[in-house]
């Protein structure tokens, strides 16, 4: 299966540059299963002639996909979905998840949450989103 | 590497007494779309016509496909599509006739894109010249600007005179003129919303020197306002290196930085024990950031 180019969106007057858009949308359709492993993204052209933005920006959004590992590069054919990123080191995909987390935990602080009501929290959330996979 | 179609080095030009660019630095690369972007006054069609040769620049280098732009070939000049602000064509002529006459000037002319552009952007090609409106005019102008498909299209303003409807039609046709990658747009306007959709590039020129010149996504990555809160009032010393404007408030302060990085907001963080937001910016706040500063 591949995704259709009109799958996305693009609000060009916000404050997320363009390509950062697309890379957004790509890893939501990945994260909600839209997308799985080994579907095709649209060609770089097409996309962005339906998204009407420069085929540069398409282009740089592909790459970083490509380089953070979600989608992979297949010679003539495009950009496919990758399997999921279990092969990065686990210290690696760590310490990613530990820089979005702090800022969280800081304003947590600030709220006036101990640690075991943080992890209160925390369990709740997982709970509520039990990743189907 | 892509060749670099445009350079210029510590340009500058004055009128008079008065000098209008005061040095400007600008590498336009091969494929790129380039926003220049300005307030009124600023320079930016002074310094399109020194690009063009159209005015001799007072001191400074520039090259435009390596030439010196007061001595252009005209081999270099074939490969060249300019629309000035206001566009002047023949009067006692036919749309059509005009865009023959001036197809006869180029050996690689594109009729058939020139019929395209015409009914794309809805002009009679039978209609007199001197009955068209403002927008038809500045239409024509692109049209003859791009019937030979320049490798450099140069445009003052093209958005000017255009309704939304014209704008779009005319982000969508430089979409398509500059897919290939090889082929380079540098336009100017006001209209910070024209440019997000298509620059690759943005070149801010303020007061006769570019403040910024990169890609467009550099930009918007790197301008940010960092709202700052904290549990009791800021102390009169708040500030945070290289900040473009502060202003405190009380327990919140609201601050403008041209280079934001983790580095900087865990600095925040940690020198005055607040909690930071970063608030992402589109083109008219970075540019009012940049111009307020």
């Amino acid at each position: 299966m591949a995704v259709e180019p009109e799958h996305f969106r693009v609000a060009p007057s916000s404050g997320v540059p363009l390509f950062r858009q697309i890379i957004d949308q790509v890893a939501a359709l990945v994260a909600s299963g839209v997308l799985k492993a080994g579907d095709m993204l649209p060609s770089t052209r097409e996309l962005a002639r339906v998204l009407e933005v420069n085929m540069m920006t398409v282009s740089k959004a592909y790459s970083r996909l490509e380089a953070d590992g979600l989608v992979e590069r297949v010679r003539g054919t495009g950009m496919r979905v990758a399997a999921p990123s279990v092969n990065r080191p686990l210290a690696e995909r760590q310490q990613e998840f530990q820089e979005q987390v702090a800022p969280a935990l800081h304003r947590a602080r600030q709220l006036g949450l101990t640690d075991e009501q943080i992890l209160n929290v925390v369990n709740k959330v997982l709970k509520a989103n039990v990743h189907g996979s | 590497m892509a060749p670099d179609i445009i350079r210029c080095e510590n340009l500058r030009k004055s009128f008079g007494k008065t000098e209008v660019l005061q040095g400007v630095d600008l590498v336009v690369p091969e494929g790129a779309v380039v926003g220049l972007l300005g307030t009124n006054g600023a320079g930016k069609s002074t310094l399109i016509k020194c690009l063009l040769g159209l005015l001799r620049i007072s001191s400074g280098a520039a090259t435009v496909f390596g030439e010196d732009p007061w001595e252009l070939s005209a081999a270099t000049k074939a490969r060249l599509g300019y629309v000035p602000q206001a566009v002047k064509v023949y009067p006692w002529m036919k749309v059509r006739q005009v865009i023959d006459y001036t197809g006869a000037f180029y050996p690689q002319w594109d009729p058939q894109w020139c019929d395209e552009l015409l009914r794309k952007w809805e002009l009679d090609g039978s209609a007199w010249v001197r009955n068209l409106s403002g927008g038809e005019l500045q239409r024509l102008g692109l049209i003859l600007a791009m019937g030979h498909r320049p490798d450099l299209l140069v445009l003052d303003e093209p958005a000017a005179s255009l309704d939304p409807i014209g704008r779009r039609n005319l982000l969508r046709s430089l979409l398509d003129a500059t897919r290939d990658g090889v082929h380079t747009v540098l336009f100017s306007t006001h209209i910070t919303s024209d440019l997000e959709r298509v620059a690759s590039h943005v070149a801010i020129l303020g007061e006769g020197v570019i403040d910024f010149f990169g890609e467009l996504d550099e930009l918007k990555d790197s301008v940010k306002r960092i709202r700052v809160h904290s549990t009791a009032n800021l102390p009169v010393d708040f500030a945070v290196p290289g900040s473009l404007r502060t202003e405190v408030a009380g327990k919140t302060a609201v601050v403008a930085v041209a280079s934001v990085d983790d580095q900087l907001l865990d600095g925040i963080r940690n020198r005055w024990d607040v909690t930071v937001d970063v608030e992402d910016l589109n083109l008219e706040d970075i540019f009012l950031e940049l111009h307020d500063a």
